[in-house]
């Protein structure tokens, strides 16, 4: 069994233990960074895609809004390359208390998030589909932000420092030698091999997951009420600008503007498991009617995809006060030490994306006095790799780079606009042969037709590329295949309904997948 | 708008269906106008002609199989045309083949066994009828295979299609031919207008046939020529000295666009005539009858009349019928009742993405003549008809012919006696 020895062994790769670990590496730790499934598969990569600015807090929660107006700031410098300064509208529909506007506005002075009245009809010429009726609109920095681009820079930012990052690794043990975490022991996915990690510190940052974590340590308590909430893409950008309502927050009130899709968000439905994936044709049908509020005619637009994630909404059972529902909804820093006396333990859990870097922060000055060795954070001022030159992503960017080469790049995934030389990169950087795994490093199949044209194509590069055999490729477009369809036929109405009959006949009509040699074995066997 | 045009029977649809249906009301004397929003399924099908490819097992021999088929599917459109049927439209199909416009290009085979042909991922599919340029791909074959691609063509992976027909036992390898092009995108048209040209293919046989060894044949995918593909291929069999056929691939189809070319000449050569851009967007009814249809189009609006009209438009797959966010189901094109909906609160898809979907069997409800229920001089044909599902049976062609030419020869035995009268 191979062993790994490391300073700080941080559980969870989303957004939170990335950052988790980008922070410690940056202070000069050793760490190991380890997901049971591919980096930012789970809330993180489950989200609308919205940079907060804060003005949802404003009113509700403005200590929250102070964190994320702070934070939009810093990861607009540290990571524009993640990131589209698309700004924020919070616009008063008829179906909106008229008097929460000067409400909302107070709020924001009063926490410090930019905001500007202006005049409906000015918002409506920067958004002509917006709600003809809007009353009041106030003008914020929402943006948002492609968080498995976040992710994986992160993830390059530690490996360039010396760090491990290890997706698929699932965590089958913790370590105790009495009161104190001495590490974990980890299985791949792929190989079921074991690797055995010994760490100073270990790092709970496993969200919704949390409390199963901490269970494994033997820490008892740590409750994590998973809330689930589903988001649908459109297929193409209805609006320009990230669209809230503007009221209190509540289900389906934004529309976020991200790559070549919006996002409707979003509900909340307490629910025991964080791997219940559940969507309900009454969450569909009340998101549809709610985007028709902000969006008139959005009925007639083309739904691409549905998925659900879930937040984790931290309840301490050992606090002395109950926690009220609102304040769940910040982060929640756990030092086992002086909670439960064990040491070598730091659980970081609740939380916004938004917000991921300072709860990175601050879970590392804590696993700092840990290891006896405080040392500063830096990651308010470090570019992560692939920002360095400090421009922001924009929505011609992938088009304005194909016309220039025309005549050399070949494009495998025409909505996203993937290059082939893009799709071999990543297969030979990641080492995976997972489709799937692709589809987040560069939105391969993300698109209007969900993988109907690159999908073969990009299994038949992954099958050129050396050492993968036939019934590996077969097997990565078969699981691509499935994997999209659960989130495509919730919503699957109008012009959405004759993409997936042409895919169809794609697949298994001109294709034959379901024939392929070893789908047939499979019939047999089972 | 300008006024009435008058016919004695307007096809809506221009895929298989409504062309052949157009054409044999052509043939038979009819005035016929085909109204098609566009161009159809034949661009994004292999054009091969599936008539009964799975049951669900493979099937060997679709005649042989389609009393059985029929009796576990008594709502097929199968169940109303027939094996008779089928075969007749097949053999008038290939006839007008060998009479059409594309000198020496044939289609072979017959009901009574399935070609097993590879597709562009190295499955095996079942098909009855397929053009000459495809047959030498056929698994029964004993000859090992070559198949051959390039990089320049991002639609077909020759190795992963040899290294999966490898696995299904036949003894398969790849080749890759440079190929220099203007820019990176190419499909299979910009490669077939290639072929086309005499010099272009003598200098690709000559880099391939470097690379080939003995006793092969080549696999190539479906590109071999738009305009001649029957001098393409048989002048690569010839510089080759071995069988040569076609894998299909992803859209655009060059075969499928062959088909096109045939149907629609065979069409206008009796005298139909074939309006593209036409979407029909209203219909007027007078009772159960629909007398005229109106389209809309770039340059005008128009109003079709006639006693007979064939609805060809299709299914999901192509508009005609839609299920709405509300989930309401619509014959759009003409506003018909449907049938083969899943049951109220029922589910209208499920998870499994290889499952049959509740949603995959609906169509226009028909009588027993493919008549639309509710409208009784409206037959109905091809993709539109329930109770199929053609992507996995494999009976698209089989059923967009067969249709398509009962739907023509119903509407000729009933002119001249007003349409409903027998009933």
């Amino acid at each position: 069994m191979a062993t790994l020895s490391t300073d700080v062994l941080v559980i969870g790769g989303g957004a939170t233990g990335a950052g988790v670990a980008w922070d410690a590496a940056l202070r000069g730790y050793d760490v190991v960074l380890v997901d049971r499934a591919d980096l930012a598969e789970g809330t993180s990569g489950r989200f609308h895609g919205l940079l907060h600015s804060g003005g949802r807090y404003a009113v509700k929660d403005p200590r929250a809004a102070e964190e994320c107006i702070a934070e939009n700031r810093i990861l607009k410098a540290i990571t524009p390359d993640s990131i589209e300064d698309i700004g924020g509208f919070f616009v008063t529909t008829p179906f909106d208390d008229p008097a929460y506007a000067d409400v909302f506005a107070k709020g924001c002075r009063d926490t410090g998030v930019d905001c500007e009245e202006i005049d409906p009809a000015q918002a409506l010429r920067e958004e002509p589909l917006l709600n003809p009726a809007v009353s009041r609109v106030f003008r914020v920095p929402d943006a948002n932000i492609d968080v498995w681009k976040t992710v994986w820079a992160l993830a390059r930012g530690i490996q360039e420092r010396g760090g491990r990052v290890l997706p698929y690794h699932a965590v089958v043990g913790i370590h105790r030698s009495g009161d104190q975490v001495t590490g974990a022991r980890l299985r791949g996915a792929a190989t079921g091999e074991e690797i055995e990690v010994e760490a100073r510190v270990t790092v709970n940052a496993s969200g919704a997951w949390a409390g199963v974590v901490a269970d494994m340590a033997g820490i008892e308590g740590v409750r994590v009420l998973p809330g689930r909430g589903i988001m649908i893409a459109m297929n193409h950008r209805l609006v320009n600008t990230c669209v809230n309502r503007c009221q209190m927050p509540t289900d389906g009130d934004i529309i976020v503007p991200i790559r070549t899709v919006c996002v409707i968000g979003t509900t909340d439905v307490n629910t025991d498991d964080p791997d219940d994936h559940t969507v309900l044709q009454s969450e569909v049908d009340a998101m549809l009617d709610d985007g028709e509020k902000l969006v008139p005619g959005v009925r007639q637009a083309r739904a691409m995809r549905v998925w659900t994630g879930v937040r984790p909404l931290f309840e301490d059972s050992k606090a002395a006060d109950t926690d009220s529902r609102d304040v769940t909804r910040a982060h929640a820093l756990l030092d086992h030490a002086e909670r439960d006396g064990v040491q070598g333990f730091v659980t970081i859990t609740g939380g916004k994306l938004t917000t991921f870097r300072l709860m990175a922060e601050e879970t590392v000055d804590a696993v700092s006095k840990h290891l006896g060795d405080e040392r500063p954070c830096t990651t308010k001022t470090e570019l992560l790799p692939g920002s360095e030159d400090g421009t922001t992503y924009h929505l011609g960017e992938r088009l304005s780079r194909k016309e220039a080469r025309l005549a050399d790049e070949q494009i495998v995934c025409e909505c996203e606009l993937v290059p082939r030389w893009k799709v071999e990169q990543a297969i030979e950087r990641r080492a995976t042969t997972n489709l799937d795994d692709i589809r987040r490093l560069l939105r391969l199949g993300m698109g209007p037709c969900q993988g109907g044209f690159c999908i073969y194509r990009a299994a038949g590069i992954l099958h050129g590329l050396d050492g993968l055999t036939a019934d590996q490729a077969d097997e990565s477009l078969l699981h691509f295949l499935r994997e999209r369809w659960k989130g495509v036929w919730p919503v699957l109405y109008g012009d959405q309904l004759r993409q997936a009959r042409l895919d169809d006949w794609i697949f298994q009509g001109i294709l034959d997948v379901e024939h392929l040699p070893a789908v047939e074995a499979e019939a047999v066997t089972s | 708008m300008r006024g009435e045009l008058h016919y004695d029977a307007v096809v809506i649809g221009g895929g298989t269906a409504g062309l052949v249906a157009g054409a044999r009301l052509a043939e038979g004397g009819a005035r016929v106008c085909v109204l098609t929003k566009g161009v159809g399924s034949t661009h994004l099908a292999p054009a091969t002609i599936d008539v009964l490819g799975y049951d669900p097992d493979r099937v060997v021999s679709p005649s042989g199989a389609m009393a059985e088929f029929v009796a576990g599917h008594p709502d097929h459109p199968y169940a109303v045309l027939g094996t008779d049927a089928v075969a007749e439209a097949v053999r008038w199909f290939r006839a007008r083949v060998d009479a059409g416009p594309l000198a020496g290009y044939r289609y072979l085979g017959d009901l009574d066994r399935n070609y097993l042909l590879p597709t562009a991922v190295g499955a095996l599919r079942p098909s009855a009828v397929v053009p000459e340029t495809m047959a030498a791909g056929d698994a029964v074959r004993v000859e090992r295979t070559c198949v051959v691609g390039t990089r320049s063509l991002r639609d077909f992976h020759a190795s992963l299609c040899a290294a999966n027909l490898s696995r299904a036992g036949i003894s398969a390898r790849s080749v890759e031919i440079e190929v220099e092009v203007d820019k990176a995108d190419q499909n299979a048209l910009g490669f077939a207008r290639r072929f086309d040209d005499p010099a272009w293919r003598a200098a690709f046989a000559g880099r391939l046939a470097l690379k080939l060894q003995a006793h092969e044949r080549v696999g190539l995918p479906a590109m071999l020529g738009l305009r001649d593909p029957h001098g393409v291929w048989s002048d690569l069999e010839r510089r080759l000295g071995r069988p040569v056929f076609e894998i299909p691939t992803l859209p655009p189809s060059v075969p499928g666009m062959r088909l096109y070319e045939i149907l629609r000449s065979t069409l206008r050569r009796a005298g139909g005539r074939l309006v593209v851009g036409a979407e029909v967007v209203s219909a007027e009814r007078s009772g159960s009858r629909v007398t005229s249809v109106a389209t809309r189009s770039a340059g005008h609006d128009a109003r079709y009349a006639a006693p007979w009209f064939v609805l060809a438009a299709g299914g999901f797959n192509s508009g005609a019928i839609e299920l709405d966010s509300r989930w309401d189901t619509h014959d759009r094109v003409l506003g018909l009742p449907l049938r083969g909906l899943p049951a109220e609160g029922g589910p209208r898809f499920v998870g499994d993405y290889l499952a049959e979907q509740p949603m995959a069997r609906v169509g226009v409800a028909v009588d027993g003549e493919l008549r639309a229920e509710g409208a009784e001089n409206v037959v109905v044909a091809g993709a539109a008809l329930p109770g199929a599902v053609p992507w996995r049976e494999g009976s698209g062609e089989g059923i967009a012919l067969a249709s398509g030419s009962h739907a023509a020869e119903l509407v000729i035995a009933q002119s001249g006696a007003p349409a409903g009268a027998a009933a």
